[in-house]
């Protein structure tokens, strides 16, 4: 029996505390809104495609981190057309100059077209690297992480809210899933997919089918007895080990050095933020 | 154990009982057998044990209903999970957490149980579902028998003293549906537990029930030992059904008994050779309508099917079946256009089909998803049907009255949401039938249906068949395939494995053999019919 108790205890060993990646992520995007700087962000970006490639398992929520970060350069584009379309000038050097919309009087502080400056480039997308930075961030702590087990490691004082979030967690990994599952029950019924007139066709079973799935694990979870004690205890429980330790140091150790360090150069901030991913990787050697 | 006292249903918002003034009651440790036609309420029946219905689900409960003494109208069904364990429709629904070790051990976390007594009974009940060589997977890799082994082993992992099952094995391949079955037996003989099981392939069930509730269409409820109740049940397996026709007194419930009883009907026949007149109208002349020569299909990086040639002429009905996960739904989406080939080539009538317009595409093909939820977005019965009709352009009411044919007397003004499984599947397919495509391709068309119900569906695609529509019909129903199948395809470890007369392939397989083949082997009989017509020539 002991024998295979630390068997047990060996296979488990890669299971990381569910909170170690959102403490990670935590403590660098705050560096990362206090600094305000794209190269760090970019930096960032890189040392959490690493880390997921790294440490990323077969899970339906493992794919988090991709999806995220297509659909944060969705937003983008749309963010860098609008700040070339429309805004403030900021004077600079001219890179091409848009035909000017004249707009009514009262928004006259708003110009649509007109020229388009390095300035005014560099500076939206400086803006939009610390947002990408952030959503890269939190997109690996979920790829990372189980939300089931996060919700598990949160004291459950409020029975509802904990069915609450356990139900919200685990319906949209499914969503994506379904969402491709009637589209393609729809599509080969010969019905258009696309454009807002047939979203309807698609939203409903898609919702249907969330509330069914919801109803269907409310009810399993009150069937096993959910809720009936506050206090739950554990069956594997989540320890704080060496591993989430140096997750946890490697990005304060990363803030120490934005902070303390003199040097202010781009490739500086770029170092720094890989520099998070490679104490982890150290770390993960070490323990 | 379990008694029902006067018990009445009545939901919110609804006109019309589930049940009214049921009484019956079930002993210890006795492995029962619900039945019922769709929609009956046998789920219901199985919440109502619980206390989900009405805590969880709303709607009036009058009578009494005791489990074990404790009468469920005082307490919720967390009060008594250490008591009762469920396992719904669908498992994978009911799973909080990823892993399998975890998801076992999630009641006894939720009662505060300490963890070294966690450890203890996690081990247990993983050996006695045999899952300890994939106590750490996670839960969403596992196969539908693997997963549906998880959902009772963390149901019995509290030591209940009732087990409720909804369909354990209508998802299943007939080896999974086996495997748990032996699994539900074993825990009603060696711990003494009480097994309620809900189940409409009673071909499967029914030689391990000790008693059957029938809930009777008039929704009158009866109590009884199998053999007895199968006297007269208005849904019968074909074991049942053979033993009826002929005339036999004891109504076997087991292939073995069955053999045993039929002893001299197999003599007789072994001279008469079965005869099918709706299989022999396909011949080779017809014309091939799929062609698929030489393809490999999957998806990028993960081949799922490869080098598969086959061809599939119009008229027939060709079943593909194979275990979970073996390649079935991948061979359906290639021949429907939705994946294009890795390599060789998918045709229909000498066309690329991921070529064709959505309109060529209704025209040629019609998809029942195993899912059929996923086609409805009406607010009534009637709305669906009418919407069909407009969307595809079909006089008002042809779908509502392919519907009646399938299955009569779904009130029209029901929202589909409170349809049953069942009667889901038979509105989808009404849909779907209504614009007489010229391949029709089915995934699971009878889950959640009754005997009457199938009996109707396979009527409806004979007539198809007939008038040269081709089917192709994905299912793990054993039964289905030997009513209406002229070709089978098998396949296993992504190859084709078989591909042969519907006869040749079933009678040579044992757990794909349907009943009426099982009980006269070595002679090659499918199904009640057959048998039937061939002693009435003799």
């Amino acid at each position: 029996m002991s024998a295979t108790l630390l068997d047990h205890s060996r296979s488990t060993r890669s299971r990381i505390h569910p909170f170690a990646w959102w403490a990670w992520a935590i403590v660098l995007s705050v560096v990362l809104f206090i600094s305000s700087e794209p190269w760090f962000a970019a930096g960032l970006v890189v040392a959490s495609a690493i880390l997921v490639r790294a440490y990323k398992e077969i899970t339906p929520w493992s794919r988090s981190f991709v999806v995220a970060m297509k659909f944060i350069a969705v937003i983008l584009l749309i963010r860098m057309a609008i700040a070339i379309l429309i805004g403030v000038p900021i004077p600079g050097t001219t890179i091409i100059t848009l035909p000017t919309f004249q707009l009514p009087e009262w928004i006259a502080g708003i110009r649509l077209g007109g020229p388009v400056t390095t300035e005014r480039l560099t500076s939206t997308l400086g803006e939009v690297m610390i947002i990408i930075g952030v959503v890269a961030l939190f997109a690996a702590a979920t790829s990372l992480t189980s939300p089931h087990r996060v919700i598990r490691a949160i004291p459950l004082a409020f029975y509802q809210l904990g069915l609450v979030l356990t139900i919200a967690t685990s319906v949209f990994p499914q969503f994506v899933v379904a969402i491709r599952r009637i589209t393609l029950a729809r599509r080969l019924r010969g019905q258009e997919v696309r454009g807002l007139r047939h979203w309807r066709k698609i939203a409903i079973p898609l919702l249907e089918d969330a509330l069914e799935r919801s109803l269907d694990l409310a009810a399993a979870m009150e069937s096993r007895g959910f809720g009936q004690r506050i206090r739950r205890s554990s069956y594997r429980p989540d320890h704080w080990g060496g591993l989430e330790s140096a997750i946890l140091a490697s990005s304060l150790m990363v803030a120490a050095v934005i902070w303390f360090l003199p040097s202010q150069t781009p490739a500086f901030f770029f170092a720094s933020g890989l520099f998070a991913s490679w104490l982890v990787l150290f770390g993960r050697k070490r323990s | 154990m379990i008694s029902f006292r006067n018990v009445s249903l009545i939901y919110p918002n609804s006109q019309t009982t589930v049940f009214e003034d049921v009484t019956f009651e079930v002993g210890e440790g006795e492995f029962i057998l619900l039945i019922g036609s769709t929609g009956i309420g046998k789920s219901s029946a199985l919440k109502l044990m619980n206390g989900l219905v009405p805590h969880h689900t709303g709607g009036i409960l009058s009578g009494d209903i005791q489990v074990d003494g404790i009468s469920t109208r005082g307490v919720r069904p967390g009060e008594l999970s250490h008591l009762i364990g469920i396992v719904g429709q669908n498992p994978i629904h009911g799973f909080v957490t990823d892993i399998v070790e975890e998801e076992i051990a999630f009641a006894m976390e939720s009662l505060a149980i300490p963890e070294s007594a966690m450890r203890k009974r996690v081990e247990e009940v993983l050996d006695l579902l045999a899952l300890t060589p994939m106590r750490s997977r996670t839960i969403a890799t596992l196969s539908g028998g693997e997963q549906q082994r998880v959902a009772i082993a963390s149901a019995l992992v509290m030591n209940p003293k009732i087990l409720l099952l909804d369909e354990p094995t209508s998802a299943l391949d007939p080896i999974a549906a086996e495997e748990v079955l032996a699994i539900l037996q074993r825990i009603v003989h060696d711990l003494g537990v009480t097994v309620v099981v809900a189940e409409h392939r009673l071909e499967r069930v029914i030689h391990y029930a000790d008693r059957i509730i029938h809930i009777a269409s008039d929704g009158s409820v009866r109590v009884g030992f199998p053999s007895a109740v199968m006297k007269e049940s208005e849904i019968a397996p074909p074991i049942v059904e053979l033993a009826r026709s002929l005339g036999a007194e004891e109504m076997p419930l087991s292939v073995r008994d069955a053999r045993k009883v039929l002893i001299s009907t197999a003599h007789q026949l072994a001279d008469l050779v079965p005869a099918s007149p709706e299989r022999e109208r396909v011949t080779q002349d017809r014309q091939p309508i799929v062609k698929i020569k030489g393809a490999t299909l999957g998806y990028e990086r993960n081949e799922v099917l490869s080098d598969i040639s086959l061809e599939i002429r119009s008229g027939e009905v060709v079943a593909l079946m194979g275990r979970n996960g073996a390649g079935k739904s991948t061979l359906m989406k290639a021949i429907s256009g939705v994946i294009v080939p890795l390599e060789g080539e998918v045709s229909i009538e000498g066309r690329d089909p991921s070529a064709f317009t959505s309109a060529e595409l209704v025209r040629m093909i019609g998809f029942v998803p195993q899912n059929p939820s996923d086609l409805l977005y009406g607010r009534s019965v009637l709305e669906e049907c009418s919407l069909a009709d407009s969307d595809q352009g079909l006089p008002g009411g042809s779908t509502l009255a392919t519907l009646e044919t399938l299955l009569p007397g779904i009130p029209a003004s029901t929202h589909p949401r409170d349809l049953s499984e069942g009667q889901r599947l038979s509105l989808v397919l009404a849909i779907v039938l209504a614009t007489d495509p010229r391949i029709l391709i089915l995934d699971e068309p009878t889950r959640g249906l009754d005997y009457p119900s199938k009996e109707r569906l396979i009527e409806l695609l004979r007539t198809r068949a007939k008038r040269e529509r081709s089917i192709l019909i994905a299912t793990h129903d054993v039964e289905l395939v030997a009513e209406l199948a002229d070709r089978v395809l098998f396949v296993a470890d992504g190859e084709l494995v078989s591909d042969g007369d519907v006869r040749e392939v079933l009678t040579a397989s044992l757990p794909f053999a349907p009943q009426v083949t099982k009980i006269l082997a070595p002679q090659k009989w499918l199904t009640v019919k057959e048998v039937m017509d061939a002693l009435d020539n003799a």
